[in-house]
């Protein structure tokens, strides 16, 4: 009586159906060929001989991760691409990656200063469900660090330009700690502090000027590259 | 004879489906144009107030590759396991936003003919592939070392892509792995949940013994076969296959069923199939 349970299973197999089998067999071989012929060969070689250069991390000056990031090292395999962080951003400025800019980085998130910055809201932070961003204050932000250039900046060259500015000074939400003047009001950073929002990056008014050829005199840099060019001593 | 709409489960089932998907298409424009941020996300982490979820697979792979536990992500993921573990593939059938654009397709289909609407399997691959889909799935990711379903999983490809075209106006290439998987639901009835799906393996995975069964009565039966040709998944109702592990609790059979030989129970799985081993069956001739 168990019949029913176990039958048809040796009956349908005894008409193999040819034709869908060829069918399956010429799209596999299609796909699989198209594949090996369709891409630029140099440049996966290229990309296998150096496994670095596969995951070599989208992230450089003024483009930054959102607040409360892990370590770049790690931020991709935490991040599960939910994009809860830049649906909840009341500002706009967190945006993702596209394949072709990132590779495995695809649609991590990123705040390119230079557009729209930081205003340390901290609603990110709070709603990431995997670790890879993760709570902490505003105070111990650290996107970046903000650098500024001497040599571009209106109020260091003050006897060159007769321009008195201090918009990043104004604009530093840890005015007075992160950014401070000195007795001639030329600003100066202090790495301790800085959490690298990047709000004077985007405020900075120099790239106006025709001496500065569209530079802006403050840039933001991600840690890990502040700290190697620190030794490097270039900073 | 055709039950009513209200009666039938699958009416419950497809407006189910097109209320989940509803939610993530309203969302984003609720959130980028009013600012109400009450609910975020898509299937990947929904976020419902302070009650979150955070999908199983992506978030096994987040833990597998970055070798570290964070809490908020398992606590994300309990609530669909628990789900998975009680009422089995669930989500699948009744939320994910795949099957209702394939359900959508099938309708289309149907307009042409009823035959082309529920039977068309021009590729038919055998049933286990779904586990080598989740065991490849989790080692390439092991391989490469990033996790891979996050970039490529469908059901957060819509949803991803309707949230990038309200924030930012623009679309992305993956859109194409949506569009194949539907091409593929054309040639063989939700092709890409039964063969290729790792989340939809997983879930299957946790739901091998769940709660919520089609029964199957082989003494009410009369093998008239029409809950075979009805299951999306391809799986035999008529031979008590309903209670198996790839089943995914559509209720499709149930409704299409004339002698309700296929009812809903809540109990343990393997007592049901014992049952049916025991039963003393009438031979169908006699009820003839």
């Amino acid at each position: 009586m168990k019949e029913r349970f176990t039958k048809n299973s040796s009956i349908k197999n005894e008409k193999v159906d040819t034709k869908k089998r060829k069918l399956i067999k010429a799209t596999i071989g299609a796909f699989i060929s198209g594949t090996l012929f369709g891409c630029d060969k140099k440049e996966i070689l290229g990309k296998l001989k150096d496994p670095k250069n596969i995951a070599k991390s989208p992230i450089t000056v003024n483009i930054l991760r959102p607040p409360g990031a892990v370590d770049e090292r790690e931020f991709a395999q935490k991040c599960i691409r939910c994009g809860r962080c830049g649906e909840v951003c009341p500002y706009n400025c967190i945006k993702y990656f596209d394949i072709k800019e990132a590779g495995v980085f695809t649609f991590t998130p990123y705040i390119n200063v230079l557009e729209k910055p930081c205003y340390l809201c901290m609603k990110c932070v709070e709603v990431c469900p995997s670790g890879a961003l993760v709570p902490c204050e505003k105070e111990d932000v650290r996107m970046g660090i903000a650098v500024l250039d001497r040599v571009i900046c209106l109020t260091w060259n003050m006897y060159e330009t007769g321009i008195l500015c201090k918009t990043c000074f104004n604009v530093c939400p840890f005015s007075g700690k992160a950014l401070k003047l000195d007795l001639h009001m030329r600003p100066y950073i202090d790495e301790n502090y800085c959490t690298g929002c990047g709000i004077c990056a985007y405020a900075c008014p120099a790239d106006t000027h025709p001496r500065s050829k569209g530079k802006k005199a403050i840039y933001i840099m991600p840690v890990r590259i502040y700290k190697k060019k620190k030794k490097e001593k270039k900073i | 004879m055709k039950k009513p709409f209200y009666k039938r489960i699958t009416f419950y089932r497809y407006l189910s489906l097109t209320l989940f998907f509803l939610l993530i298409v309203i969302n984003p424009i609720l959130i980028h144009k009013y600012g109400i941020t009450f609910i975020q996300g898509w299937y990947q982490s929904f976020a419902f107030g302070n009650l979150f979820i955070v999908s199983p697979l992506e978030g096994l792979e987040s833990i597998l590759t970055s070798r570290s536990i964070y809490l908020t992500t398992i606590i994300g993921m309990l609530l669909p396991i628990i789900i998975a573990l009680l009422l089995g593939r669930v989500f699948c059938s009744w939320a994910c936003p795949i099957n209702f654009l394939s359900m959508l397709t099938d309708k289309i289909l149907g307009i042409f003919s009823q035959k082309l609407k529920y039977n068309r399997n021009l590729i038919t691959l055998p049933r286990y592939i779904l586990w080598f889909a989740l065991i490849t799935e989790l080692i390439l990711t092991l391989i490469i070392g990033y996790p891979l379903y996050v970039w490529w999983s469908p059901q957060a490809l819509v949803g991803r892509e309707i949230m990038l075209y309200v924030f930012y106006k623009t679309l992305t290439i993956e859109l194409i792995i949506v569009f194949v998987v539907l091409f593929m639901n054309l040639l063989t009835r939700r092709f890409f949940c039964r063969y290729l799906c790792p989340l939809g393996a997983l879930l299957a995975l946790l739901g091998k013994d769940r709660k919520l069964v089609i029964k199957y009565n082989p003494n009410l039966c009369v093998n008239c076969k029409l809950c075979d040709s009805r299951c999306p998944m391809n799986i035999k109702p008529s031979q008590g296959e309903s209670m198996s592990i790839y089943c995914w609790n559509c209720f499709e059979c149930k409704d299409v069923c004339p002698k309700g030989a296929l009812e809903i129970k809540w109990g343990d799985i393997k007592e049901f199939k014992k049952e049916n081993e025991k039963l003393v069956l009438v031979p169908k001739e006699n009820i003839i």
